[in-house]
């Protein structure tokens, strides 16, 4: 036990890493219990995805809430394997843990392991499943704001009547939610054509993606405006439009971000010129924040939002951003969201 | 695989072509020009040299990857890893520009070696240690895809990124590699032909040559044939056989150095799909001529094939599932042509 928090010390320390100073400490008497003592506490992080540059933000996120907060996180993940993720809230039930966030996972399996959790007397927040309980508080990067910003960057660029081509894929509930958007979009403005349909999610993403790209704009080669909500499918796109020397006559608008997307969007003369996107570290540090409110007892609100942010090709060359830190520093509202911070809660630093 | 090569050498026999020999030899082909005129009166743009360069661009990956694993299936044997090998060599070619700041030589080579390196292991593990082919390799497969990801803790490696110990990576992928998957030569037009092209094709000749007409190919396909005859017959059979990994490894991490360079970074994969693309086009090859056996112009054509078929799809607007199923048909077809026509015909 001890060599495990230890070691998750250590990893949080490292990830953290060297810029990050320690938290200012705030007075003990100020917290609620359990909080005036917070070595106490011990939550528990069970997620479902893990690998990619999103999730691990995310962790990085949570770990820097957890410091902030001074209790004790323990990371347990299934990598993609429902059933175990259900197992795993039942360990973290055996363990006798305070708190427990539920990252991704698929309803039918989390539902009833979340349930056990709550009958437990463990508090329990929910990362982007719908657990169906009313003691479970959702929090949400909201995929239809993300792809309202997107579009309407697109509109305000464009016009009102352009031809598109759109990437996507069923059945993955945050497309999903930003198909929608994109639905209503097409209906309010029926000057909007869509010209083609794609999408994959064969590996590696954005090659699969950038073949089929290939083929569309050589069928269309009068699409004006790429809209490809997920930055897989934008990378893609780009390689194709890059490819077909259509750089000049296409412009890509997307969802969410990261340092290899930041690059990518700088390019001199890229077609991706806008991304929406929601910080995930900020929602991991929020998924922590809203755990310790219901922790406190106090009421966080059934579902927990975290707002987007619009990143444009201009603001990045404007500012001279390079990597999601730079974002942060940069762009503040991408890089706090002040959502569910009673006054007492200690933040992670902020610089 | 000892059973097909029977059928192989009993058709070798017959001369003077009937019908049903027409079709097996030639059904193949002719069904791929048959895609082709019908892509063309279907959709616009497909009968452009450009259309034409970017399907073979489109195969060229999982191309280069169906050639390596022609020559693991010509001595009998089969490598799973292939996909995975060219997703951490693209991790390396990534991490040796942007985090260690070398230049595109040491990234090319640093890569051909990762190759080379793991079909060395894989053969050894399965001449040495008796490891079955499919087993030994599927170790390989879970083990590269959890090895590439060690050393950024799972991140994608581009530059800018934040290491772990917290420092910014300054190095950049260098223009030289980034030419490996965006140059284009000149070839009647300007700026048409891709490096990756072209590489595919120089790929694919040299190891249709290598395996037809050397000694050295010829007595790989008598280890896959019949491996004890091989052996009686005082060839070094696991010799063969260890050098038909490491050329499948460092063909893939050719795949994978241009991924890299199609890419511009070093995205984490676990590059299943590449290895099931690469092992359909391999699979159909067999179907190609009336071969019925593993070869590099089959395997050629069929990535062309699969690659003929999913960009006409595309281009049509057909939705991405459609085409899995389609490239599945395609594949127990050319299986169906390749075990029970000619089969029967061997009786």
């Amino acid at each position: 036990m001890e060599i495990s928090r230890r070691l998750l010390g250590k990893m949080a320390a490292a990830l953290a890493g060297a810029t990050m100073l320690l938290p200012a400490a705030a007075g003990a008497q100020d917290k609620p219990a359990p909080f005036d003592n917070p070595g106490e506490v011990e939550i528990a992080l069970v997620r479902y995805l893990s690998t990619g540059d999103f999730f691990q933000a995310y962790l990085s996120g949570v770990e820097a809430q957890a410091k902030a907060l001074g209790v004790n996180l323990r990371v347990l993940d299934s990598r993609q394997d429902a059933a175990l993720q259900a197992d795993m809230v039942d360990q973290a039930i055996a363990l006798g843990v305070d708190g427990i966030i539920i990252q991704h996972g698929l309803t039918e399996s989390m539902k009833e392991a979340a349930q056990r959790a709550v009958d437990a007397g463990i508090k329990v927040v929910a990362f982007d499943v719908n657990v169906e309980n009313d003691a479970v508080p959702q929090i949400e990067q909201s995929d239809r704001d993300l792809a309202r910003l997107a579009l309407e960057q697109a509109i305000e660029d464009n016009g009102e009547s352009w031809k598109a081509g759109y990437v996507y894929v069923a059945g993955i509930a945050p497309l999903d939610r930003r198909d929608e958007t994109w639905r209503q979009f097409k209906e309010k403005y029926p000057g909007i054509e869509e010209a083609a349909q794609f999408g994959t999610l064969d590996n590696p993403i954005a090659n699969s993606v950038a073949n089929q790209a290939r083929s569309v704009v050589t069928a269309n080669p009068d699409i004006q405006v790429m809209f490809a909500p997920y930055d897989e499918f934008a990378k893609g796109v780009k390689i194709a439009v890059d490819e077909a020397g259509l750089s000049d006559s296409i412009k890509i608008y997307s969802a969410d971000v990261s340092t290899a997307d930041i690059s990518a969007m700088r390019e001199p003369g890229s077609a991706w010129v806008a991304t929406a996107a929601t910080n995930p570290a900020v929602v991991g540090e929020v998924s922590v924040r809203a755990l310790a409110m219901l922790l406190a007892g106090e009421e966080p609100g059934k579902s927990v939002i975290v707002p987007p942010t619009l990143i444009t090709q201009k603001a990045l060359n404007d500012g001279d951003i390079k990597n999601m830190e730079e974002l942060a520093q940069k762009l503040p509202q991408f890089a706090h969201a002040d959502v569910a911070v009673p006054a007492w809660m200690p933040l992670p630093p902020r610089d | 695989m000892e059973s097909r090569m029977a059928e192989k050498t009993s058709m070798a026999g017959n001369s003077g072509l009937s019908v049903r020999e027409i079709a097996i030899r030639y059904g193949f082909l002719t069904l791929l020009v048959g895609l082709i005129i019908f892509f063309s009166l279907a959709t616009r743009g497909f009968t452009s040299p450009q259309a034409a360069v970017f399907i073979l661009q489109s195969v060229s990956i999982t191309g280069i990857l169906a050639l390596g694993v022609t020559a693991t299936l010509v001595v009998g044997g089969f490598d799973l890893s292939i996909g995975s090998i060219a997703t951490s060599s693209m991790m390396a070619a990534a991490y040796v520009m942007v985090v260690l700041e070398q230049n595109a030589l040491v990234a090319v080579l640093v890569c051909l070696a990762i190759g080379a390196l793991v079909g060395l292991i894989n053969g050894l593990i399965i001449c040495y240690m008796r490891v079955p082919d499919l087993l030994a390799t599927l170790g390989m497969m879970f083990l590269l895809i959890g090895l590439q990801r060690i050393p950024t803790e799972g991140r994608s490696i581009a530059t800018g990124m934040t290491l772990p110990d917290g420092s910014t990576a300054e190095g950049k992928f260098s223009q030289a590699f980034l030419a490996l998957g965006r140059h284009r030569f000149d070839l009647f037009i300007d700026n048409l032909v891709p490096a990756s092209v072209v590489v595919l094709i120089v790929l694919a000749i040299v190891i249709w040559f290598f395996l037809e007409y050397t000694r050295f190919g010829r007595m790989m396909y008598a280890v896959g044939s019949n491996e004890r005859a091989a052996e009686f017959a005082g060839a070094p059979v696991k010799a063969y056989r260890i050098w038909a990994y490491v050329i499948s490894g460092v063909f893939a991490s050719i795949g994978g150095i241009l991924l890299a360079a199609r890419l511009g970074r070093g995205d984490i994969a676990s590059g299943n799909n590449l290895l099931l693309d690469a092992v359909a086009a391999a699979l159909i090859g067999f179907a190609v001529l009336g071969a019925a056996k593993p070869n590099a112009f089959g395997t050629a054509i069929g990535a062309l094939f699969v690659g003929v078929l999913l960009q006409g799809l595309t281009m049509m607007n057909v939705p991405y599932y459609t085409q899995d199923f389609v490239k599945g048909a395609v594949l127990v077809v050319a299986l169906i042509f390749t075990f029970a026509l000619l089969g029967r015909k061997a009786r």
